[in-house]
C-alpha cells in the first residue's frame, strides 16, 4: 500500500500534476502570500470564498515568516511577483505601511473606514499609517494578559488579586514564590521590561517615537520600566529564560517558571505542545497594576500593483470583517479575533478547560477594548533592538541606567536618520 | 621577446589577418560573460549605484534619491558598524586559524597513515559542510541549551573526574545565550562546518608531493614532524595561498552560522552581528539599502586589502619554482 | 605526531570524525522521533518509532516529492552548464593571451566579494524581465556562471595542462574548439569532478535565490519549502527532521560517487600554479 502510495506521488510528480486538480473552466486566480500558522486561516476560508465566487480559485504561497517578509519587501522593490493580498504580521506592519506600495483601503472604491466601528479600536490604528491611509485591516490581535501557575501561588500563599494588584505587589509575589518554592517568577527580565515600557500610554502616544519624531527613551517611563526590571534580575526571580528559547520551554514544561506576560494566545501553545499536561493548572488574568497592552496582531492588505484589487479586497473582507470566518480561524488557530462582532459570539463565554474552566475570552475581550491605541513607527523595529541592547548592557555589564538609555537615544537617533 | 607577450601579440595581428585563435578566446569566454554581464555585472553595479542613494525597497524604485557619499559618512560612524566590524574579524581570526592549522597536520596524518578507510575517514569529517543549516540550528540549539543540553550534562559530569573536574565550570554555561560564550560558540561551529572542506583541498594538494623527497627527508634522519615542517608545509605554499584566499572571503562574508544558531531577535545576537548580518539588518530590518550597499563596498574593499596583503604572504614566491 | 605512541594520533582523529558527524547522526535520529522528545532532556541518542508518522505529517505539510524533484532538476542543470561554461572560459583565460583578459578576470573576482542577498534585487528585476520568475530555468541560468568555477578552473588548465601538448595539436591542424573538446577536456576529470560536487552542493543548499524566483510552493526547492514548514515557535520539528534528513541523502551520495575524484581533482590545480 505504502509502495503503491510512493509510486503514484512519484509518478505525479514525474508528470507535473500534483497539487488541486483546477476547478472547471478557471478563468481567475487570486494570489494569496501567507506565513505559518496564519496561512491555515487563509486555507480554512477556501471554503466560504468557494460559496461566493465559485469560478475564482485562491492560489495560497505560504513561505517561512521572516522569508515572507524579505519575499514581499523584494516583490515591492521592483512591482513585480507581488501578491493580490499579503499578510503582514504586527512587527512589519509600520514598515510596510509606510512604504507607500499597499493600497490605501480609505479611499474608493475601498471605503475601509466605514468598517472602523467594527474593529477593536486599538488594532485598526495600527493599520493607519502617518498620513492617515488605511493600508491594511487586522485580522487577528493579541491581548495582553498574565497566565500564572495557580497552583505553585497557592502553595506560596498567594492569590491572583495580590499578583495584579501593582506591579511592586506583583514583584514582591515573585520574591514569596521563590521562597516557597523555588519557581522562578519570570522566564526573563526583558519580559518584564517590554511590559512596563508599555503600561500607561494614552491613546495616540508613541512608544519610541513622538509625533514629531523625537526619541522618546530617556523619559521617566523608560527609566521606572529599565530599573524595575534590574530588580527583579537582582532578586533572582527571573530565569534568564528568552521567550520560546529551549530553555523557556524546557522552564515551563518543569514548572520552574510561574508566569508569563504575553498574549492570550500564548494559552494555545501551552495546551497543544509546551505543557499539556499542566491542564488546570495554569489561569489567565489581566497585567498587573492595571496596565493594558497588546502582543502581536496580523494584518492583510493589497499592493497598490496587484492584478485583482476588487476581489482581493473581497477576500480581505472575508478574512477580517465575516463573523463566520473570524470564528472559523479562532477555531482553526486559536487565535483572537480582531472583529468585534466575533468577539462577542455566544462561543466567547465557553470554559477554557485547559484554564480550569475560566471563561479567559470574555476577560481578553475586555482587555482587548481598554488597550490604547498607539501609532507604529517606521524605525519602531530599530528601536527595539537598541533599548533590548541597552538593557542588556544594565544587567550583564552593570551599566548605569540612565547612561544606557542616553547612549540608546544617540543612537535611535543615529539609526532612525529618516524619520 | 616571447612571442606569446601582449605587446607582441598585439604587434603580430596587425601584420596579419585575423586567425581563428585570436578569435576563439572571445568565443569561449562569452557564454560565461553573457550570463555574468547579466546576472553578476549588473547587480554589482546596481549595488554600486545605490550606495549612493537612499532607498527603501518597499517603496519601489521611483523612490530612490541621491544622497551622495552620505551613506558612507551614516556608516563609519555607526556604532554598530565598528562592532560589526570587530565581530566579523574575531570570527575570521576565530575560525581561519584552527581551520588551517588542524586541517594541515590531519590532511598530512591522513595522507601517510589512512589508505583503507580513506573515503570514510574524510567524509565523516566532510559531512558537516553538507548537512543543512536547519538541521544545525536546531541541533546545536539543543545540544548546547544551558539547562537541558547535553554538552553541559557531560561538561557536568566531568567534573567529578579527579584532576580533569577542576577546569570544568561550576555553573551550567548558555553557550548561546552569554554575549561571552556565543562567539567562542559560533567560531567552533563554523569550524566544525568547514575543517572537513581544508582537509579536502589540502590532501589533494599532498597528492602532488612526490614520495621520493619524503623518503629522502627520512634517509636522512628527519623526523615525521621536522619533515612536515621542512618540506611539506613549503611544497604546499601555492594550496595554503588559494584555501586562505577562499577562506578570507569567506569569513568576511560570514552570514549563515551565526544568523542561523542566535535569533536576531535577542539581545546576544549583537555579539555575533557578522558585517553581513549587519548588512541584512540594514537592508531589511531597516529599510535602508543605500546604506547596506555602502556596507558592502567597504566590506569588498576590505576583501581587497587583505587577499593583496595574502598574496604577499603566501602568492608569487610559491609559483616559478 | 609522535612515532611513540601512534595510537594517540589515531584517537584524536576518530574522536574529530566522531564529534564532526555528531549532528549528522542526529538529525538521522530526531527525524524518527516525534516533537515532544526532541526537546526532551537529555535528548534521545538512539532511533525512535516515530519515522512513519513523521513522514506523513511531511508530505501532508508538503508537496515534499515534488520540491526534490524540483531541487534535483535545478542542481543538476546548474551544474552541467557551470561545469561546460567555467570548462571553456578557464580554458581562455588560462591559455589564450587578450585584450582585456586581466581586467575581466578582476571583474569576476570582484563579484565573489558580494554577498548574496544584496544580488537579490537587481537579480529579481532581470528575471522579470525575461519572464523567468517561478520557473527553474530562473534559477541555474544565473548560477551558470560561478565565478569560483571559473578561478579553479583556470587555475587548474594553467597548472595541469602542459602548454606543448595544445601546440602540438595544432600543429596537427586541430581547430581551436577541437583542441579543446578533444584534447583537453578529457584530462580536466578531475577538476570536473571536484567543481561538480561543490556547484551541486552550493545549488542544492541555497535558498536565498529560490526565495526570490519561486512564487509558488509546488516550485520551491527543499531548503526553501522546509523553512516554509518552520511556524514561528510551534515547528513540528519531528517532520521537518525527516524532510532534512532526507534532503541530505543525495548529497551524500554525490559526495562518494566523485570521492576519488574529488582527491585527486584539486591535485596541481591549485597547487602549482
Amino acid at each position: 500500500m505504502k509502495r503503491r502510495r510512493f509510486a503514484a506521488s512519484l509518478g505525479s510528480c514525474l508528470l507535473g500534476r500534483l497539487g488541486a486538480a483546477p476547478a472547471q473552466g478557471v478563468e481567475t486566480t487570486l494570489v494569496v502570500a501567507s506565513f505559518p500558522d496564519l496561512d491555515r486561516a487563509a486555507q480554512a476560508a477556501r471554503a466560504q470564498w468557494a460559496r461566493r465566487h465559485p469560478d475564482i480559485e485562491i492560489k495560497l504561497v505560504s513561505r517561512q515568516i521572516a522569508d515572507h517578509h524579505t519575499a514581499m519587501t523584494t516583490a515591492l522593490a521592483t512591482g513585480a511577483g507581488l501578491p493580490d493580498v499579503m499578510a503582514l504580521d504586527f512587527r512589519f506592519v509600520g514598515k510596510f505601511g509606510a512604504s507607500g506600495g499597499l493600497e490605501n483601503l480609505a479611499g474608493p472604491p475601498y471605503d475601509g473606514m466605514a468598517l472602523r466601528e467594527r474593529f477593536e479600536r486599538y488594532a485598526f490604528t495600527q493599520a493607519i499609517n502617518k498620513k492617515g491611509e488605511l493600508t491594511t485591516l487586522p485580522t487577528d490581535i493579541g491581548p495582553g494578559t498574565l497566565l500564572y501557575r495557580k497552583d505553585l501561588f497557592d502553595q506560596a500563599g498567594v492569590g491572583e488579586a495580590e499578583l495584579t494588584a501593582s506591579w511592586d505587589s506583583y514583584l514582591a509575589a515573585g520574591r514569596k514564590l521563590k521562597a516557597a518554592t523555588g519557581a522562578y517568577l519570570l522566564g526573563d527580565a526583558s519580559d518584564l521590561r517590554d511590559i512596563l515600557l508599555r503600561a500607561g500610554l494614552h491613546d495616540g502616544e508613541g512608544l519610541y517615537f513622538d509625533a514629531d519624531g523625537h526619541v522618546l527613551v530617556e523619559s521617566a517611563r523608560f527609566v521606572r520600566a529599565f530599573e524595575m526590571s534590574l530588580q527583579a534580575h537582582r532578586d533572582g526571580i527571573e530565569g534568564r529564560a528568552q521567550p520560546w528559547s529551549n530553555d523557556w520551554v524546557a522552564g515551563l514544561k518543569r514548572g520552574r517558571i510561574a508566569t508569563q506576560l504575553m498574549g492570550a494566545w500564548l494559552t494555545g501553545h501551552l495546551r497543544n505542545w509546551i505543557a499539556p499536561d499542566q491542564a488546570g493548572r495554569w489561569r489567565s488574568a489581566p497585567l498587573p497594576g492595571g496596565a493594558f497592552a497588546s502582543y502581536g496582531g496580523s494584518f492583510y492588505a493589497i499592493p497598490k500593483q496587484a492584478q485583482h484589487k476588487a476581489l482581493a479586497w473581497e477576500f480581505v473582507k472575508l478574512l477580517c470583517a465575516d463573523r463566520e470566518v473570524q470564528l472559523q480561524s479562532l477555531r482553526v488557530l486559536d487565535s483572537f479575533p480582531a472583529l468585534l462582532e466575533a468577539q462577542q459570539d455566544a462561543s466567547m463565554a465557553a470554559p477554557i478547560p485547559y484554564l480550569g474552566g475560566q471563561r479567559a475570552r470574555v476577560m481578553w475581550r475586555d482587555i482587548a477594548a481598554k488597550v490604547p491605541a498607539i501609532p507604529v513607527n517606521r524605525y519602531d523595529a530599530v528601536a527595539t533592538d537598541v533599548i533590548r541592547d541597552a538593557f542588556e548592557q544594565v544587567v550583564s555589564q552593570g551599566v548605569a541606567v540612565r547612561d544606557a538609555l542616553r547612549d540608546a537615544r544617540v543612537l535611535i537617533e543615529h539609526r532612525a536618520r529618516w524619520r | 621577446m616571447d612571442a606569446t607577450t601582449p605587446a607582441a601579440l598585439v604587434a603580430a595581428r596587425k601584420r596579419r589577418p585575423l586567425r581563428a585563435r585570436d578569435v576563439a578566446p572571445y568565443v569561449f569566454v562569452s557564454p560565461f560573460f553573457i550570463l555574468f554581464a547579466v546576472f553578476g555585472l549588473f547587480p554589482l553595479l546596481f549595488s554600486a549605484w545605490l550606495a549612493v542613494h537612499e532607498w527603501d525597497p518597499a517603496e519601489g524604485l521611483k523612490a530612490m534619491h541621491f544622497v551622495g557619499l552620505e551613506n558612507f559618512r551614516f556608516v563609519l560612524t555607526d556604532p554598530w558598524f565598528h562592532r560589526a566590524v570587530g565581530n566579523t574579524l574575531w570570527l575570521s581570526v576565530a575560525t581561519a586559524l584552527p581551520q588551517h592549522l588542524v586541517a594541515l597536520p590531519l590532511a598530512a596524518f591522513v595522507h601517510e597513515k589512512i589508505r583503507r578507510g580513506r573515503d570514510l575517514v574524510v567524509g565523516a569529517y566532510f559531512v558537516p559542510y553538507i548537512t543543512s543549516s536547519v538541521a544545525i540550528a536546531l541541533i546545536f540549539s539543543t545540544l548546547l541549551s544551558r539547562d537541558y543540553g547535553a554538552v553541559n550534562a557531560l561538561l557536568a559530569e566531568l567534573t567529578r573526574v579527579p584532576l580533569l573536574g577542576s577546569f570544568m565550570p561550576d555553573h551550567p554555561i548558555d553557550w548561546l545565550g552569554d554575549a561571552h560564550y556565543a562567539k567562542p560558540t559560533v567560531a567552533f561551529v563554523v569550524f566544525w562546518r568547514y575543517l572537513g572542506w581544508n582537509t579536502v583541498l589540502y590532501l589533494s594538494a599532498l597528492q602532488t608531493i612526490s614520495p621520493e623527497l619524503n623518503e629522502a627527508a627520512t634517509l636522512d634522519g628527519a623526523s615525521p614532524v621536522r619533515r612536515f615542517f621542512h618540506v611539506t608545509v613549503p611544497l604546499l605554499r601555492p594550496m595554503i595561498y588559494f584555501a586562505v584566499t577562499l577562506s578570507i572571503i569567506g569569513s568576511l562574508q560570514l552570514f549563515e552560522e551565526p544568523f542561523i544558531l542566535v535569533d536576531i531577535e535577542q539581545g546576544v545576537s549583537q555579539s555575533v552581528m557578522t558585517l553581513a548580518i549587519f548588512m541584512y539588518r540594514l537592508a531589511f530590518g531597516e529599510g535602508d539599502f543605500g546604506a547596506a550597499s555602502a556596507v558592502s563596498w567597504l566590506v569588498f574593499a576590505l576583501i581587497v586589502a587583505l587577499a593583496w596583503l595574502n598574496a604577499r604572504l603566501f602568492g608569487r614566491e610559491g609559483r616559478g619554482e | 605526531m609522535t612515532p611513540k605512541r601512534p595510537w594517540l594520533a589515531w584517537l584524536i582523529v576518530a574522536l574529530g570524525a566522531l564529534l564532526l558527524i555528531a549532528p549528522f547522526y542526529f538529525t538521522f535520529v530526531f527525524a524518527t522521533r516525534p516533537r515532544t522528545e526532541i526537546y526532551s532532556s537529555p535528548p534521545p541518542l538512539w532511533f525512535g518509532l516515530s519515522a512513519r508518522s513523521n513522514l506523513a505529517l511531511l508530505l501532508e505539510r508538503l508537496p515534499y516529492w515534488r520540491n526534490l524533484g524540483m531541487s534535483l532538476y535545478v542542481a543538476a542543470m546548474t551544474t552541467a552548464l557551470n561545469l561546460l561554461l567555467c570548462s571553456l572560459a578557464g580554458y581562455a583565460f588560462a591559455v589564450y593571451e587578450f585584450r582585456g583578459k586581466n581586467a575581466l578576470f578582476a571583474l569576476v573576482l570582484g563579484s565573489m566579494m558580494l554577498p548574496s542577498f544584496l544580488n537579490m534585487i537587481p537579480s529579481f528585476m532581470v528575471l522579470d524581465f525575461l519572464g523567468w520568475l517561478d520557473r527553474p530555468r530562473g534559477l541555474y541560468v544565473p548560477a551558470a556562471a560561478g565565478a569560483l568555477g571559473i578561478f579553479m578552473m583556470r587555475q587548474y588548465i594553467a597548472s595541469a595542462i602542459p602548454r606543448d601538448l595544445i601546440d602540438a595539436a595544432r600543429m596537427d591542424g586541430c581547430g581551436e574548439f577541437r583542441v579543446f573538446r578533444s584534447i583537453v577536456l578529457p584530462l580536466l576529470g578531475p577538476a570536473l569532478g571536484t567543481l561538480g560536487l561543490i556547484t551541486f552542493i552550493t545549488s542544492w543548499n541555497n535558498f536565498v535565490a529560490p526565495l526570490v524566483v519561486m512564487h509558488s510552493v509546488e516550485n520551491y526547492t527543499l531548503p526553501l519549502a522546509l523553512r516554509s514548514m518552520q511556524v514561528p515557535n510551534n515547528t513540528e520539528w519531528g517532520a521537518l527532521m525527516m524532510g532534512s534528513a532526507i534532503a541530505m541523502l543525495p548529497l551524500l551520495v554525490a559526495y562518494f560517487f566523485s570521492a576519488r575524484r574529488l582527491v585527486a581533482g584539486l591535485t596541481s590545480g591549485a597547487v602549482k600554479s
